[in-house]
């Protein structure tokens, strides 16, 4: 019987899943962070499409999801684990150890970084990883080989008996491009975990056996990486020959679609004697690349003669203008069209547009009241992040997920209790890290008050499910993690919840918890209103009430905004955008600000 | 030559949407197509962008407008077509809802909404009350698609691809009315088009 073939556009992250799932992958695992977090639920949409035995869980975070991912495999089922670069640091741990072990059935990683920080705090290049822990790295430059590439990732993590990473960047992760694929699902029963202590129990003796076979099993994947599907040699015209990986194997193309390329499907373990074989045939050879000169250092130890793009060219994300202008420094003839002169000079002056707290977001409230309170706020990573803009500039630090708790309870010893401080922390990010730091301050007799902002989602990353929010990935019912019982539990005696509409709760629970020696523990209780599309009737402002004293502007709601009619600019609403959440009209101090009633003409 | 076309407008106002369906109309008329933009931290309210890529004769490489190549700028926002004119090539296009969402810079009073934004844009483009016009339909989020009308004259793909890309896109309580809409935003900039040739 032949498969059906089909031709889709398809995001790198869609492809990946597709991919997992041609290969017969039954367990995935992730915790969401952009711009990896659409490949689980793609995952899911293919079971639905295409059925198939298929299981994916949102983990708590990624160690955990990994540790997920090497039990599935040594079960023998072929499994998935993906996340952003950082993520990969919390994951870090299994990831060195899991080269030792290798795996029972293939066991791939998705690593998606975010060259240029789109929504990330940095913006590390994760092929240092496998380097680092000796695992095969293979790098896809659009959706075709996003998805062909994880199919054969599992293969190679089989014949190698180690995990491979894969590393994606967002323009291949967010790109749409053409996948052409199979309708066909290799299909494997997991013949459970195999008792196989030199293999899987990792003590000093067992692991340095296995880490003398490190070497032979990584030059099996790097003897695999060498064929002609992952190592792609393009004959053209010119003296200067490319070495490229991932996405500037795209941008390169754009400049100079004629030159002849060697392109590494696997970065790592290189196929030492093909690209030496390519730089001896050309008389120079520039590496293209995006990030850290991760090819070119790899290239010039193994003294291989290469040159790297600029060091300018080592941060932020890579364009085609900008590897053009890369090129030129470095005396490459990138033909007409591409002078690297500024073809029209970008605007200035102009206001920018950052991302904002949606109108009607529940953790507006909390910080309009954390506002009144003369504390330092440690922060945390999650939509709560963006209140360090004005004009709120609500929070004074985001280092790294559950960080803002451990940060607080480090500045209270730091000045022996005398500066109060406020750990801001999400729900989601609470259960993903927050957990220990709390338990940490607890232990450790801390200072510190935590207020959890529970909106009922991972919001900032589109919405997923965890543990609080009662429903699994697949939707699935599941216990709602009681984030106030679990702060009793650990110790800490005075906790509060508070719903969001009760302002007055939350300021006096805000002041008892800042007075009180010792932790304490605020819930703020509100449901994200884009996840749970909360909609109220709108709320106006009345003109002739209003004082214009702007305290409704300092909420900074994206509904209230000047206008602009001649001399006297007044604050009103947009009631298009107004949810109707009311947290307005309760600042308001003359209560200009009423709830638009039914049949109200629409001022 | 791969044809460039940059959509520019504000997170929620269905800027990815717009780029899926001329992506997929594209697709649908067997052209090679890539297309890209982030998601994320930009969808709360943010700028946004997505590039579509369309190529008749050969691949498209990069999924990513080089800088000044942009033949097409679509803005559903005015203050937004602004930020992302200089992408456009010298005879590039524009295509923008006069629609006005403001910045929190803006609504707060520390900085000024440019004044008549919609003049520099009109030069040698288009601006249509999409959202108006939309709204009067009843679904003023369905600008994108009366501005994607629009953008559907000069662009070389037949009817038929846009109506299934309509259809595999739109919600089907909604399809009609969009239907409508995306000729609405056609019949316009046909009107202009007319109206440029007689003068």
């Amino acid at each position: 019987m032949s498969a059906v073939r089909e031709r889709m556009l398809l995001s790198g992250n869609e492809a990946v899943a597709l991919g997992a799932w041609q290969a017969g992958c039954r367990v995935a695992a992730a915790y969401p962070g952009t711009p990896s977090s659409e490949i689980l639920p793609a995952f899911l949409e293919c079971r639905e499409r295409l059925g198939g035995e298929v299981y994916a869980e949102w983990s708590t975070n990624e160690k955990v999801a990994l540790e997920v991912g090497a039990g599935a495999s040594m079960a023998g089922a072929r499994s998935l684990v993906t996340m952003k670069h950082v993520g990969l640091n919390v994951a870090a741990d299994p990831f060195f150890t899991l080269a030792y072990t290798g795996v029972g059935a293939g066991l791939v990683i998705i690593s998606a970084d975010d060259p240029g920080m789109h929504s990330s705090q940095n913006e590390q290049d994760n092929r240092i990883y496998a380097r680092h822990a000796h695992v095969p790295l293979l790098e896809p430059s659009d959706s075709q080989e996003a998805c062909d590439f994880t199919r054969l990732a599992f293969e190679i993590s089989e014949e190698s008996d180690l995990p491979v990473l894969v590393r994606l960047t967002t323009r291949v992760c967010h790109s749409r491009t053409v996948v052409e694929f199979q309708v066909s699902r290799s299909v494997r029963t997991p013949e459970g975990p195999a008792v196989d202590p030199a293999k899987y129990v990792m003590i000093p003796a067992n692991a340095r056996a296995r880490r003398a076979t490190l070497g032979a099993r990584l030059a099996r994947a790097g003897q695999r990486g060498t064929l002609d599907d992952l190592t792609v040699e393009q004959d053209g015209d010119g003296d200067v020959g490319f070495i490229t990986s991932g996405l500037g194997y795209q941008h390169l193309r754009e400049i100079l679609p004629g030159v002849p390329v060697l392109k590494l499907g696997m970065p790592y373990p290189l196929p030492e004697d093909r690209v030496r074989d390519f730089a001896e045939r050309h008389d120079r050879t520039v590496v293209v690349e995006e990030l850290e000169p991760f090819l070119a250092e790899s290239l010039l130890a193994a003294h291989v003669e290469v040159e790297g793009l600029p060091e300018w060219l080592h941060e932020g994300e890579l364009t085609p203008s900008r590897l053009a202008a890369g090129l030129l420094k470095l005396g490459v003839d990138v033909g007409p069209g591409w002078t690297g002169g500024e073809p029209t000079p970008k605007p200035r002056g102009l206001p920018p547009r950052p991302p904002v707290l949606c109108p009607g977001c529940a953790h507006r409230a909390a910080f309009s009241v954390l506002d009144k309170h003369d504390v330092f706020v440690t922060g945390d990573i999650g939509c709560y992040t963006l209140a360090a803009l004005p004009p709120l500039c609500g929070l004074h630090s985001c280092l790294a997920m559950g960080a803002g708790v451990s940060q607080a309870h480090g500045i209270a010893k730091a000045m022996d209790g005398q500066q109060p401080v406020v750990a801001v922390i999400g729900d989601s990010t609470f259960t993903h890290m927050g957990l220990p730091a709390l338990l940490n301050a607890v232990y450790n007799r801390g200072n510190l008050t935590v207020l959890i902002l529970d909106n009922r989602s991972t919001a900032m990353t589109g919405g997923q499910d965890h543990p609080g929010t009662g429903a699994t990935l697949s939707g699935e019912p599941a216990p709602a993690f009681d984030f106030a019982a679990v702060a009793r539990a650990m110790g800490v005696e005075s906790v509060h919840e508070i719903a969001i509409d009760d302002l007055n709760g939350m300021d006096s629970a805000m002041t008892r918890s800042i007075a009180h020696d010792g932790p304490s523990v605020i819930v703020v209780t509100g449901p994200c209103p884009l996840r749970y599309d909360v909609r109220a009737e709108p709320y106006r402002i009345e003109p002739e009430e209003c004082i214009l004293c702007n305290r409704c502007l300092r909420i900074g709601c994206p509904a209230i905004g000047l206008t602009a009619d001649g001399a006297s600019k007044r604050p009103v609403i947009d009631e298009t955008l107004c949810t109707g959440c009311a947290l307005c009209a309760e600042i308001c101090p003359v209560d200009a600000i009423e709830r638009r009633e039914e049949g109200d003409v629409h001022a | 030559m791969p044809e460039n076309i940059l959509l520019a407008g504000v997170g929620g106002q269905g800027i990815v949407t717009a780029g899926d369906l001329v992506a997929q109309a594209a697709l649908i008329a067997g052209r090679q197509v890539k297309k890209a933009e982030v998601h994320g931290m930009a969808q709360r309210g943010g700028s946004v962008v997505s590039h579509v890529r369309i190529s008749s004769d050969g691949p498209v490489y990069s999924p990513m407008i080089p800088d000044g190549h942009a033949d097409f700028l679509i803005a559903l926002e005015l203050l937004e077509g602004l930020r992302w004119t200089w992408m456009l090539r010298p005879a590039g296009r524009v295509i923008a809802d006069d629609r006005r969402v403001a910045p929190s810079s803006v609504s707060t009073g520390s900085a000024e909404y440019p004044a008549q934004p919609e003049k520099p844009l009109a030069e040698g483009g288009l601006v249509l009350p999409a959202t108006q016009l939309a709204g009067q339909a009843g679904v003023p989020r369905a600008a994108n698609v009366l501005v994607l009308g629009a953008l559907s004259v000069h662009l070389d793909l037949p009817a038929g691809a846009w109506d299934e890309a309509l259809a595999g896109v739109i919600k089907t309580r909604h399809l009609e009315t969009n239907r409508g809409l995306f000729r609405a935003g056609r019949d316009l900039a046909l009107e202009r088009l007319n109206r440029a040739t007689d003068g």
